[in-house]
């Protein structure tokens, strides 16, 4: 695996600085069973080798369904999750060797933006609380002059008046409360901000303003994101460059603009086929396509090409005994920096292969545990 | 294709006329030593069969409320319901609670948003099937079982043999989701209504569902009342929209038409302020300023006054009525005019976008906030 990780990363472009360095990373949940012994019976597979740079002062977009494992490829990035294999590179530093007081002040740099702005704030701290904390534990808040000064700073920035300071979050409506998280996560100076579906929980109209600050403050502080969600037309509303997720690894890697006129692997057509266009013109023409059945479970992922038990362009050959690693390929309007892992991408391109009907596999929601555990299994489906 | 598909639809609904028609529905929550709050103010719509009518708006507009009154889902204390509910010309309100349950199932189906607490945890499909089947057509259990396996197939739950004996919990998000379509099917109802019924999904499976419940409509000719938030559904599958906000409808018009030209400045909005697969990079979105909870009360001014991108004075006097034009409805002072709808965002819908667009849109800064002071 070391080998194939040094390969693919190698063919990257090396543009540009890069402030996150992803190599390799593996995130294995055990399944445990057992009353006394802690038997781990199988592992799920939740991030199974990936590789990604993120650049300075880019927006890195990761999309994917959910049970990809997006989240915990963002939760491994701040080594909230360690990974159980593969390293993350942080500014030159690797996360993962840093412990106790140096992982602590690391931190500083990495904060995250999460998507339930009501769960994430504590309701019985105060605003003014809850934005003095990070900044006391990182020793930002020296004097009382300087912290007030900030804080005024900080709420402006994201847009809410000076009097939100002694208020609590239920005094808040959820687009504000998004606001207050945001200025939480700025409030120690990050350099990299993992933003975990920041807009998902939001209404429709309030979902833009969260949007657009997220620019406005990149633009004014010079912050990298690395923006999680699953809403597609958000994700390449918001980032650069764009990473698509299929059950733990990276199936398409490109600008986001370039990834919509030319999407290479038939997940991400697929996946973009699905997303409702709010125009009717446009709606009565498109041609979707429609997979059938649903996501394999990560706990045992299909062998060879995770996507082919639902690929309409599946081949007889390599898409179900060989894994297909993110490569760049050579075609027209594709740039170097487009990846992908597909087999036959350059033939699907060209319209040489043609989809073909699947038929939906039943995906065994009951793996593990047998049937004397009936519960088990199904925790574990939602527990991803 | 799609297109004939649709006329032919319509013409076949105004033959009919309308299944079911909603008049002036009004709900309010009492609670003692509270203020009575009004979650559905008047709400009018007819449902003919074989059409798609969309109730669409956020958090907090009355549509799923309207759903539940209609079903007779609400509970009876601390809730008061005025207006008609009117089903082949019969007003579902004035049905007593036996007399409804006879209707619930058997004329109206619903789906719910979310399958997995819609869904008995402890009881098989298949039960969960036969047994509407056995409530109200009369059959025996083993009578009912090739009917629901059927059922099953044909919303697409694939080996529907083995189906019928898993729980809830062994099946995926998306075909629990099914499988709460084929209970909600299985008496065969005239009106389907569906309240959110993708918002959980994941995007291809929402495609998945979305095709399915265009299919049936098209099949069977059931009126399809859908409830969501999401516009893109709306535009692929609704022939009817109903835009609500705060409780009462601002916007009515066929899809094609009410996107082309939307005309209430909610609808307008809402269109600008989300992002488009299809759309230009590197556009900045427009944003609805402030909450949905920031309204005036509808008796005295326009609820959506205090958020719109061009209020005028009479609009926080007095309340706008719904006026009727030909397919249309509007309710607003100031509507949306052509010429700010071409300076509209550059889409390939509107060729004619050279104007700025910030010349309709004084208040473009998402900052200038104005709910700190009023929400709670």
């Amino acid at each position: 695996m070391t080998a194939t990780a040094e390969t693919t990363s190698a063919a990257a472009p090396k543009d540009g600085d890069v402030l996150v360095d992803v190599r390799g990373v593996k995130v294995h949940f055990p399944i445990k069973k057992g009353v006394i012994f802690d038997r781990t019976i199988g592992y799920v597979y939740a991030v199974d080798g990936v590789d990604l740079q993120i650049r300075r002062g880019e927006t890195y977009g990761l999309v994917g369904e959910s049970g990809c494992g997006k989240s915990t490829l963002g939760r491994a990035i701040l080594n909230l999750e360690p990974p159980t294999e593969g390293t993350v590179e942080f500014d030159g530093v690797d996360i993962a060797s840093l412990s106790g007081e140096t992982l602590r002040r690391k931190r500083q740099d990495i904060q995250m933006v999460f998507q339930d702005p009501m769960g994430s704030l504590d309701p019985r701290q105060s605003v003014e609380s809850l934005l003095l904390e990070g900044m006391k534990a990182h020793g930002l808040a020296k004097n009382e002059k300087e912290a007030n000064a900030r804080l005024r700073e900080l709420l402006k920035a994201v847009g809410l008046p000076a009097a939100a300071l002694k208020k609590y979050p239920h005094e808040f409506s959820g687009g504000q409360r998004q606001r207050i998280g945001i200025a939480r996560a700025l409030s120690v100076n990050p350099k990299l901000i993992v933003a975990d579906e920041p807009v998902s929980a939001l209404d429709v109209s309030v979902q833009a303003q969260v949007i657009n600050l997220l620019e406005e403050l990149q633009d004014e502080y010079g912050l990298t994101y690395l923006v999680v969600a699953h809403d597609l037309a958000v994700v390449r509303h918001i980032s650069d460059r764009i990473g698509v997720m299929y059950l733990g690894a990276l199936v398409e890697e490109a600008d986001a603009e370039e990834l919509y006129e030319h999407p290479l692997h038939p997940y991400t057509r697929a996946l973009m086929s699905a997303v409702p266009v709010p125009d009717p013109v446009v709606e009565d023409r498109r041609e979707r396509i429609l997979l059938t059945g649903d996501l394999p479970s990560p706990a045992n992922p299909p062998k060879g090409c995770r996507f082919h038990t639902r690929c309409p362009w599946r081949q007889e050959t390599r898409c179900d005994t060989e894994r297909p690693e993110l490569r760049s390929v050579q075609l027209e309007g594709v740039s170097p920096g487009h990846r992908v892992a597909c087999h036959w991408a350059e033939q699907i391109a060209s319209g040489e292969l043609k989809p073909h009907e699947v038929k939906a596999q039943i995906t065994e929601q009951s793996d593990l545990g047998g049937d004397e555990d009936l519960m088990g299994p199904a925790s574990i489906q939602e527990a991803l | 294709m799609t297109e004939t598909i649709e006329n032919i639809q319509t013409r076949r609904g105004e033959d009919a006329g309308p299944l079911l028609s909603v008049r002036d529905l009004k709900v309010t929550f009492q609670r003692s030593g509270e203020q009575p709050f009004v979650a559905v103010d008047g709400v009018s719509f007819d449902v003919r069969p074989g059409q798609t009518v969309g109730l669409v708006g956020e958090s907090g507009c009355g549509k799923s409320v309207t759903s539940l009154a209609i079903m007779g889902l609400l509970p009876e204390r601390g809730v008061k319901i005025e207006g008609e509910v009117l089903y082949n010309g019969q007003d579902l309100l004035k049905l007593s609670r036996n007399q409804m349950r006879d209707r619930r199932g058997a004329d109206l189906g619903m789906i719910f948003q979310d399958p997995l607490s819609s869904l008995n945890p402890v009881v098989p499909i298949g039960i969960q099937v036969t047994e509407v089947l056995e409530r109200h057509r009369g059959l025996s259990r083993k009578a009912a079982t090739p009917i629901a396996r059927e059922m099953l197939e044909k919303v697409g739950i694939p080996d529907p043999n083995r189906r019928l004996t898993d729980y809830p919990h062994q099946l995926s998000g998306g075909m629990r989701q099914r499988a709460l379509i084929a209970i909600a099917l299985a008496a065969q109802p005239r009106v389907l209504i569906a309240d959110e019924p993708t918002t959980a999904l994941d995007v291809t499976i929402q495609a998945q569902i979305l095709a399915l419940l265009k299919e049936l409509v098209e099949d069977t000719g059931t009126a399809l009342i859908m409830i969501t938030h999401d516009l893109g559904v709306v535009a692929g599958l609704v022939d009817r929209v109903n835009v609500l906000y705060a409780g009462k409808i601002v916007e009515r018009g066929n899809r094609h038409e009410l996107f082309a030209e939307p005309r209430h400045p909610y609808t307008w909005g809402l269109l600008n302020s989300i992002p488009r697969l299809d759309g230009t990079r590197g556009q900045k979105l427009t944003p609805i300023p402030g909450s949905v909870s920031d309204n005036l009360p509808w008796a005295s001014a326009c609820a959506f006054a205090p958020r719109c991108s061009q209020p005028i004075e009479v609009c926080r006097e007095q309340q706008p009525e719904l006026v009727e034009e030909g397919t249309r409805a509007l309710r607003c002072f100031n509507p949306i005019d052509d010429e700010v709808r071409s300076g509209r965002t550059p889409d390939a819908q509107a060729p004619t976008s050279t104007q700025p667009r910030d010349a309709a849109y004084p208040t473009d800064d998402p900052k200038g906030d104005p709910t700190m002071e009023e929400s709670r």
